[in-house]
């Protein structure tokens, strides 16, 4: 053990009785899903513009003989997606007042309906009606819905993952912080797949 | 104690003012040892072969981290040696086209994705708790995995290019060159994925260092009072999150995808394009010459202020000129690509971004040189090195401003002259830097003083060697030798500029090797530092030489920028944490009020697994597409046990009467 080198400390005050717990931007954990956040946010920008980049080398869009996508599958993932917001938001309010028996409700509710997303989302792929490796266009599509999907898969498997805790261990009151960043994480999946669905599969109509 | 807390910190009177309420108290040397010694248990991980691969303890990892990346620029510069030894004379035959495509491809990919970037990131990871007075870093978990993914990314390279797989179409990955169609085999998916692996790696640590400086602050460092290095980490660490996904995106989901998937983006004949390789490359590569030279810079100041005795001339001019470079750093990457079809607006616009870039960087060099003038310089090792810094520095700056213009970069565009300049931007921005830092830190982390004297030979051959090795390249590029060729006929003139570059290669090489051996013997027999050996100011100057795994036993309260120079002893600290768990004091992120007690992990193994298991997802796809799947699962299995751990740990400690609320619910 190296010994502490001044043991000349003054103190000027006392910090034991501030919280353990926080929410929101107060907490660490906050701070690092935004950092992530930022970060695979970016990343979907910077590839669709890579699509619209890609887009000047066709004269048409989709190209020649290529089908437009369909829309029923994303569509209606789209629609499951922002439903699913509102029991991630009832888990996210139940966390802050720190009430166990709601946390448990909605976290299972969440799972409930966040499990056919990524099974829609398989639909969505094929519903772009291209191949990756058709031509550039189904390469910058299947890029936008895969990378997304991969995150979302992600964060799916974090919510049940954290379901699973809540129901079947008993947990510390610091575990309700990391309920509401699961929201916040998740707000962010569906608020970015908004554009990025106008984008892939509204975008080949009007461009 | 919030309130209070606020009204204490707001006065910006550098003698020590008191909460209110409540009285300053000398704390006893028996006090302070007994919370030292049980903070040191709390705070201890694991020994043997178990511990060394589970601890979390940032400043053990950001060690591990220099040394790696050390070794990488070991490994970087023999391959410089060999391709000078190579060039040295006329059709020599040292070694063959393929082999010396291979070295310099691994010379650059090393340089700057397992040398450089790494090695500054990691001084960050060391330096920035200890700067901001904190326990430890925000995320020690994510910090050890972001090692671990790099050290994967380091043995790939290096077993590939032992076993001739390694990377052959340069550190650019140009294509069509890097494309399946001109490189079958797996050469380039090596290079994708080394890539990807340094830039998980650089993520992990720049969100690190933003969180940390945000969020851990001790209380009283607002956000005029952070130390200069720490500010160019923070600007850094925004750089990383910015530049960084654009490589990543580039190596894995294009480049690899387009080799191992047969997707289209590089392929013109089905509507994909060559030159998007070079835009989203040079958006990330432009910036990525910042992100390795502004820590350099960010050294600079503590040392010179250190060493002449005064405070910097003009931090707030310093702080700007960082945040500014790193916005314009993101504007320029287009004068990669001067000899492309680019529009000439484009052209004239990244020609005037090119020249504004200039200016940050010279306020700096001039609130420096100010600072050196008005101080009472002491001529130490470190001193050498920033005295190198600026004459070598300033030379590539200048030939930066001459390759702007796009009449000029059209004449030099791929000649030796390029390879001049950024040598001497970034050896003497980032490397002479990097060596004075290595000098005036080596006693902080290991408790004893490097040589002096053997150091100043290494910093005199240093620079004399880079110096006399890269000038002539300048005439070479004008004389019209081309860069990344393996050799030239003797009837162009250039071997006798080629001998002389070599012979400066072969004074680079002893003078590193002086260092080497300083550093081996000056770690085990030097002189013993003490805390703080050069009369500094800094708050990692405040605790021991090497800091104790919890750093500081009190968190410190700072009254102002220059925390030891203004406050002296007794240090104001500010007590509460608790000594029994691993706990930070986690402050508002502009004025630093204390605001939570943050519970930290303990040691795990956990974020090895997730590196290997992204590993195995990587390096496995380049031979199988069932790979990404095996990997996937197991990463969703590290996922959840590094949650699990979380929640078992604290499990444990039940007993807290903060985690009782739960059982009441």
């Amino acid at each position: 053990m190296t010994t502490p080198l001044s043991t000349a400390q003054q103190s000027l005050g006392d910090v034991a009785e501030l919280p353990s717990v926080t929410f929101g931007h107060r907490s660490l954990m906050w701070w690092g899903t935004l950092g992530f956040m930022v970060i695979e946010g970016w990343t979907l920008a910077l590839i669709t513009a890579m699509y619209f980049y890609v887009r000047q080398n066709f004269e048409t869009w989709p190209p020649l003989r290529t089908p437009r996508p369909s829309l029923t599958a994303p569509t209606v993932n789209l629609a499951v997606m922002i439903v699913s917001v509102l029991p991630v938001y009832l888990a996210s309010r139940a966390a802050r007042r720190l009430d166990l028996r709601g946390v448990r409700l909605w976290l299972l509710v969440s799972s409930l309906i966040s499990l056919p997303i990524p099974i829609l989302r398989w639909y969505e792929l094929w519903a772009l009606n291209v191949r990756w490796d058709s031509n550039a266009y189904g390469t910058a599509a299947w890029t936008i819905v895969g990378t997304h999907a991969s995150l979302l898969l992600l964060d799916v498997a974090d919510t049940i993952g954290l379901t699973l805790f809540f129901w079947f261990k008993r947990l510390p009151i610091k575990v309700m912080s990391d309920v509401t960043d699961n929201s916040f994480y998740w707000y962010f999946m569906v608020l970015i797949w908004i554009p990025l669905y106008f984008v892939v599969y509204v975008s080949p109509y009007v461009l | 104690m919030t309130s209070a807390g606020r009204r204490l910190l707001h006065n910006d009177s550098p003698t020590p003012g008191t909460l209110p309420g409540s009285a300053p108290e000398l704390l006893s040397e028996e006090t302070v040892l007994e919370q030292a010694r049980l903070l040191d248990i709390t705070w201890r991980d694991g020994g043997g072969l178990w511990g060394w691969l589970t601890t979390v303890d940032h400043k053990l990892i950001a060690r591990r981290y220099v040394v790696t990346a050390f070794l990488m620029f070991i490994a970087g510069g023999i391959e410089a040696a060999m391709m000078r030894l190579q060039l040295a004379r006329p059709e020599n035959t040292f070694l063959g086209p393929d082999r010396y495509n291979q070295i310099f491809t691994v010379h650059g990919t090393t340089m700057m994705f397992l040398f450089a970037v790494p090695i500054m990131t990691a001084m960050g990871l060391y330096l920035v708790p200890l700067m901001v007075g904190a326990r430890s870093i925000a995320f020690p978990r994510l910090n050890a995995f972001g090692y671990y993914a790099y050290l994967v990314g380091v043995v790939f390279l290096y077993v590939s290019l032992f076993i001739n797989m390694g990377p052959d179409a340069g550190w650019t990955a140009y294509v069509p060159l890097s494309g399946p169609q001109y490189s079958p085999g797996h050469r380039l998916d090596v290079w994708a994925q080394v890539v990807t692996f340094t830039e998980i790696a650089a993520l992990c640590a720049a969100v690190n260092i933003i969180v940390t400086v945000f969020k851990l602050r001790a209380p009283g460092i607002s956000l005029n009072r952070i130390p200069l290095f720490v500010w160019s980490q923070l600007v850094v660490s925004f750089m990383i999150v910015f530049a960084m996904p654009a490589v990543a995106t580039a190596s894995t989901l294009q480049l690899a995808a387009d080799r191992a998937l047969s997707t289209q983006w590089f392929n013109p004949a089905e509507g994909g394009d060559a030159l998007l390789w070079q835009h989203i490359f040079w958006f990330f590569g432009h910036p990525e010459v910042y992100i390795i030279f502004l820590p350099g810079l960010g050294f600079i100041s503590p040392i010179i202020e250190t060493f002449c005795r005064r405070r910097v001339f003009g931090y707030l001019a310093i702080v700007l000129a960082n945040i500014t470079t790193g916005f314009f750093a993101f504007g320029l990457w287009v004068h990669h690509m001067f000899a492309t079809p680019i529009p000439e607006l484009g052209q004239s616009l990244f020609t005037a971004a090119s020249l504004v870039i200039a200016i940050p960087t010279g306020v700096q060099i001039f609130c420096w040189l100010v600072t050196l003038l008005s101080g009472r310089p002491r001529l130490t090792t470190a001193m050498i090195f920033i005295l190198g810094f600026f004459i070598t520095f300033v030379n590539g700056g200048l030939t930066g401003v001459m390759v702007a213009s796009v009449a000029f970069d059209k004449q030099v565009h791929d000649t030796f002259f390029v390879v001049a300049h950024f040598h001497y931007v970034l050896l003497g921005g980032a490397v002479m830097p990097l060596f004075a830092a290595f000098y005036y830190w080596f006693p902080k982390a290991t408790g004893r003083l490097l040589d002096e004297s053997l150091g100043k030979w290494h910093a005199w051959l240093f620079i004399l060697g880079v110096n006399v090795a890269f000038f002539p390249m300048h005439i070479l590029g004008l004389n019209g030798m081309p860069r990344r060729v393996y050799t030239y006929l003797a009837s162009t003139g250039w071997g006798p500029l080629n001998a002389l570059s070599t012979i400066g290669a072969v004074v680079v090489v002893i003078s590193v090797a002086l260092f080497v051996v300083n550093a081996a013997m000056s770690a085990r027999v030097g002189r013993p530092a003490g805390a703080n050996p050069w009369d500094s100011y800094g708050l990692e100057w405040a605790t021991t030489s090497p800091p104790p795994n919890y750093n500081f036993v009190n968190t410190p309260i700072v009254l102002g920028r220059h925390p030891l120079w203004d406050t002296g002893s007794p240090l104001p600290v500010i007590t509460g944490l608790r000594a029994d768990r691993r706990e930070v004091l986690v402050t508002t992120a502009f004025d630093a009020e204390p605001d939570y007690r943050h519970r930290q992990p303990n040691a795990s193994i956990w974020p090895l697994f997730l590196a290997l298991c992204m590993a195995e997802f990587w390096i496995g796809s380049i031979f199988t597409p069932w790979a990404v799947v095996g990997g996937f699962g197991l990463t969703l299995l590290g996922m959840l046990g590094w949650g699990w751990q979380s929640s078992r740990q604290i499990e444990v400690e039940r007993v807290d009467t903060d985690l009782q609320i739960i059982d009441t619910v």
